[in-house]
């Protein structure tokens, strides 16, 4: 559990890590947090032979304007926790970052390597899905924005290419009101989930205006349920027939068994959880 | 007596004054501030790294191993495999003989026994995958790795016996040459009228159980480093093990090599939990390689290689027959015992030791007048079994106990009063196999756990109309046989053959005191509670007592720390070697004040005559006098202060006994189970530390509930592991641990000097049984195995789901 030789690289600007990582192309990787390539390199599931560490570059900030909320991809996941509006505004990406892993890996680990690494349970991924945000990827030749359902292929492939970095995600900003909920569920608190589900809602006269739910474990990626965010839509705060909607989620989905879980289990999970992320984000709203 | 008045006793009037006391323990400063040094810690000029090349296949024919992709690695690599270290084993017959006195007892049938030795390297076939097949050295670890990944093993497949199904096929061959099967041993005990408890039953109830696969996990993985001085031919060798002269013997064997020259160092080691305890091929390979070669060696294992290659644990399936009486008695009770034990024998205690051990204490704490067990162990191609904490209680203890739950359920009685109806309650007591138990606590234990959990029994029955969250409380009752001496380990015919631990106390000049042990301190605090019985015995506080372990240089020839024997053992073998000493200091004392020595009392760093407390000598003086101004000593008296102990255990050993409760919530919808309570009551005789009781228990009830709940080494059907990171293989973590409520009874024992039991095994020995049997009570349903993860919980609920359907659509 030794990684395999390589060579490091210390990016002095955005613009330096770019050269750097379109210079080595394949076989350069951006350094962030260490929280998920560092053990793989050390158990040999990866081995870059360049390291590109984009530590010290000013991407840390989470900033506001009128119309979104933009992340830098060196934003810490405590950091989530810390601004007051990102609970305002985004209670179930809020509710997901406490669910990221341990205390420490909360510190260290970053937004832009958990959204380039795209586990398929990650927290951050899902919140991505859930509330339509944009990826910001910039290479040398420029930039490009793609949208979080066109990012996340495959469980651990994105749309990035070799040479491009993810600098920021950005989360438009859902109406005034919106309301949401975060569920998971993993064997022990800050593991891997094995299910997890996201909802947000606006809310008109009582009513669930509309709806997104997005979901783990069913795909090797994030996704949203879109036939079941169309039957939520004008349902009351106070009835919104959430069983239902979680036993229709569980029936459209083909979920993979692994040694640990299986494949009915995750099923009926996914529609358990689903009705108690639907009645707490409307428990909420209606509570306001 | 009560424990008050045994420590009274103990020493006449130089009353205890640290024994029982909540003294700190001393380790915790070095642990803490990082000033330990562990194995990895260790460096020697030139030394050398070693990585290994482990099998990828669970059982096959090497047919090739190509190096040649080393050359292009420009570093200077040397490689060994099977060819070089041919012969060199670890040997570890499971019915080894013992060379001294015939068995003692006539009650074990030797059905069938066949041996095997683990090769240092692959002696051309790999059994199990992580077994090393080649030895790298580079000048440092990670192009020790590099090269390790270089090199190309080619594989002949062979058949794999993946379960014990495939063990016990005979269409499959036996994964070792000669032999006829793939049972390395299979054997008997029985002891009372079988046939009349059958004849008499009301009722019979058989049931099936079985506990999961586990690692052991301590924090620290193994590590060894040896070097060789020619200067003085001695071979000095390092490694993370609890058991450091069982390791010299065996260097000293294998390699030929004079015991008197070779010096085994345990450092500071991070935790073992029984995982050390074994001599394993890479501490022999490592002295061999440092041998061969003239330059010190090193390997410090990694996670993964301790998950997949250093010892495994459990995995028992149990089939049990109780023969009971219409009133609840229990009348008998037949056992079929069956250990999935791996690749290899283990030394010392072999692969008949987990089934050998679930035969001989599955009668437990109850009064059972016939007992008849069958065991056997199987060789398949899996990591081998060795020791883990508990050894083979655990899942004793879970057949017992669910049993006990399953024969109350079957003729409608409280588990509780079913207990107590059965636990033995006068002392001695011999049990159907002739063991003898000295006095415990077991239906005092079982009331006081009646009364802790009364009202969440209630707050469970309250629960059954929940279609959405039960509450179950499940009880283990339980004993743990410890310190037992010779003829325990004679009879069961493992080469460990003995078990006595020898102290050697010094008091210096200075009036300071050395105690070396033979013990091997891996976290029990036994700096601590040494020096607070030798401070005891020679009337100086523990802060004057220095103890020193784990180095076969300074330390008296021992067994090591295993078995939870440190505290009754060495603690009295300590006590003793220091009363030798004592005796000494009162008579020189004695001579000085113009006294009796019967008059001296030592404390407060004192010798005083007793009733004249005016009157004393410091004791500082007395050592000055024994060691340097002997002139001053009684005419004729040997000048120095030393004293040395060897204490064997008794012969059938000590009972402690213990009761853990379980109180679960369990979510019917997900499976999540919530531990709301765990109590413990547990007896271990004289508590000789409080603070170090209840942090075993704690420490050992973490590891039961990860066992319980969550621990299990998976293979696939070719033998391949699937469990081998923290990412699949889950251990509890701080957030599934509730708090764990120790309440104690004190019941010393006299067949140890100090009244005390062992206790260092017991936390890990009761929750999968409390747990099981908590689940069983919460879901209403049967349950004969672990672990009870999630999604298991949410199988065995379906019929509560089900329920709460039917009554809503109906």
């Amino acid at each position: 559990m030794r990684p395999s030789s390589f060579r490091y690289h210390k990016a002095e600007s955005v613009d330096h890590a770019l050269e750097l990582l379109a210079r080595f192309g394949e076989d350069g990787r951006p350094l962030a947090g260490g929280q998920s390539l560092v053990p793989m390199m050390n158990l040999r599931l990866a081995a870059p032979e360049h390291l590109v560490d984009i530590g010290g570059l000013p991407l840390t900030d989470i900033a506001f304007t009128d119309t979104a909320m933009r992340v830098g991809a060196l934003v810490r996941h405590r950091q989530y926790l810390a601004e007051p509006r990102v609970a305002h505004h985004f209670p179930a990406l809020h509710e997901a970052v406490t669910w990221i892993g341990h205390p420490t890996i909360r510190e260290n680990g970053t937004t832009g390597g958990s959204l380039s690494h795209a586990d398929p349970t990650a927290e951050l991924a899902l919140a991505a899905m859930l509330y339509d945000a944009v990826m910001i990827v910039r290479n040398t030749a420029g930039e490009r924005r793609i949208a979080a359902a066109d990012f996340f292929e495959d469980a651990y492939v994105t749309a990035l290419q070799p040479g491009e970095m993810l600098v920021a995600a950005e989360f438009p900003l859902p109406p005034v009101g919106a309301a949401g909920a975060f569920v998971e569920f993993a064997e022990r608190r800050g593991d891997f989930a094995i299910a997890a589900i996201g909802v947000s809602i606006t809310v008109a006269d009582g009513r669930i205006a509309t709806a997104a739910i997005a979901c783990s474990g069913a795909e090797p990626r994030p996704i949203r349920a879109p036939e079941i965010e169309m039957m939520l839509s004008g349902r009351p705060l106070t009835d919104p027939q959430s069983r239902a909607a979680g036993r229709r989620l569980a029936a459209a989905i083909d979920p993979v068994g692994t040694f640990l879980t299986t494949a009915d289990y995750r099923k009926a999970l996914i529609g358990e959880l689903t009705a108690r992320a639907i009645d707490t984000a409307c428990a909420r709203a209606a509570s306001r | 007596m009560t424990s008050a008045d045994r420590r009274h006793q103990i020493g006449g009037a130089d009353r205890p004054r640290h024994i029982g006391a909540r003294v700190r323990r001393v380790e915790d400063r070095r642990l803490l501030s990082g000033a330990a040094r562990y194995l990895d810690d260790i460096r020697q000029p030139g030394m050398l790294h070693l990585g290994f090349v482990r099998a990828q296949a669970a059982h096959a024919r090497i047919t090739d191993i190509d190096t040649s992709a080393l050359a292009d690695l420009g570093a200077e690599i040397r490689v060994f495999t099977g060819q070089d270290t041919s012969g060199l084993t670890i040997k570890a017959p499971a019915g080894h003989d013992p060379k001294s006195a015939a068995l003692p007892d006539g009650h074990q049938g030797y059905w069938r026994m066949q041996d095997s030795e683990q090769p240092l390297l692959a002696d051309g076939v790999v059994r199990f995958v992580g077994e090393p097949i080649a030895a790298v050295l580079a000048e440092d670890a990670y192009v020790a790795e590099d090269a390790a990944e270089r090199i190309a093993v080619a594989y002949e497949a062979l058949p794999v016996v993946a379960t014990m199904a495939q063990a016990q096929d005979p269409s499959i061959p036996p994964i070792f040459a000669g032999w006829t099967s793939n049972v390395y041993i299979e054997r008997q005990m029985a002891g009372g009228d079988l046939a009349a408890a059958r004849a008499a039953a009301a009722h019979v109830i058989r049931r099936t159980y079985y506990n999961q696969r586990q690692a052991g996990v301590p924090m620290e993985g193994r590590g060894v480093v040896a070097a060789y001085d020619p200067a003085d031919r001695v071979l000095t060798v390092w490694s993370s093990t609890q058991i450091p002269h069982l390791v010299r013997t065996y260097l000293a064997e294998e390699l030929g090599f004079p015991e008197s020259r070779l010096r085994v160092v345990a450092p500071e080691v991070g935790g073992g939990f029984g995982v050390k305890g074994q001599v394993f091929v890479e501490e022999v390979l490592v002295a061999w390689l440092a041998l061969k070669t003239g330059r010190p060696v090193k390997w410090v294992e990694d996670r993964r290689e301790h998950l997949v290659a250093s010892i495994h644990a459990r995995d028992h399936l149990h089939t049990l027959t109780a023969y009971v009486a219409a009133d609840g008695r229990l009348l008998g009770l037949e056992a079929d015992i069956t250990v999935d034990v791996g690749a290899y024998s283990t030394f010392p205690f072999t692969a008949g030791g987990d089934p050998g051990m679930a035969a001989k204490v599955l009668p437990g704490p109850y009064d059972i007048p016939a007992y008849a067990a069958t065991f056997r162990a199987l060789a398949t191609n899996k990591c081998p079994l060795g020791t883990y904490r508990g050894v083979a209680r655990p899942s004793a203890v879970f057949s017992q106990e669910r049993l006990m739950d399953d024969i109350a359920a079957e003729i409608g009685m409280d588990p509780i009063e079913l207990r107590l109806r059965n636990v033995v309650r006068t002392f001695p007591y011999k049990n159907a196999l002739g063991f003898s138990y000295d006095e415990g606590s077991y239906a005092q234990a079982l009331e006081r756990v009646r009364d802790l959990v009364a009202e969440d029994r209630a707050a469970a029955r309250a629960s059954r109309a929940s279609a959405t969250t039960r509450i179950g409380v499940g009880v283990a009752c339980f004993i743990e046989q410890s310190s037992h001496g010779t003829p325990d380990f004679t009879r069961r015919r493992v080469p460990i053959e003995t078990g006595y631990i020898a102290a050697r106390v010094t008091m210096e000049p200075d009036g300071e005191v050395t105690v070396d042990i033979g013990l091997q301190n891996h976290g029990q605090g036994h700096e601590t509670v040494m020096a607070q019985v030798a401070a005891d015995a020679l009337g100086v506080a523990p802060e004057n007592v220095h103890v020193r372990q784990g180095d076969t240089l300074t330390t008296p020839y021992s067994v090591g720390t295993w078995g939870s024997r440190g505290g009754p053992l060495g603690g009295g073998a300590v006590h003793e070697a220091a009363l030798k000493i004592a005796a000494k200091l009162k008579a020189i004392a004695a001579h000085l004040l113009q006294t009796d020595a019967s008059r001296i009392a030592l404390h407060g760093g004192r010798a005083v005559v007793i009733g004249n407390e005016g009157s004393y000598v410091e004791i500082r003086r007395l050592a000055r006098i024994a060691l340097r101004n002997v002139d001053q000593m009684p005419a004729g008296m040997e000048p120095g202060l030393e004293a040395q102990c060897s204490l064997d255990g008794p012969a059938d050993g000590t009972y402690s006994n213990a009761v853990h409760a379980a109180v679960v919530e369990i979510d019917i919808a997900t499976g999540k189970l919530r531990l709301r309570r765990f109590v413990v009551v547990e007896d271990c005789g004289t508590i000789l530390n409080p603070l170090i009781v209840d942090g075993q228990v704690r420490g050992g009830v973490v590891q039961g509930i990860g066992s319980a709940l969550l621990e299990h080494f998976i293979y696939d059907e070719d033998g391949q592991p699937l469990t081998t990171s923290f990412a699949d293989y889950l251990m509890p973590l701080a957030p599934e641990i509730p708090n764990i409520e120790v309440h104690h009874i004190e019941t010393p024992t006299p067949r140890t000097p100090l009244g005390a039991k062992g206790l260092g095994e017991g936390g890990a020995i009761g929750p999968p049984a409390a747990i099981a049997n908590a689940v069983a009570d919460a879901l209403g349903v049967p349950v004969s195995a672990t672990p009870l993860n999630a999604n298991t919980l949410w199988t065995l609920a379906a019929d509560i789901r089900a329920a709460a359907e039917t009554d809503r659509d109906g």
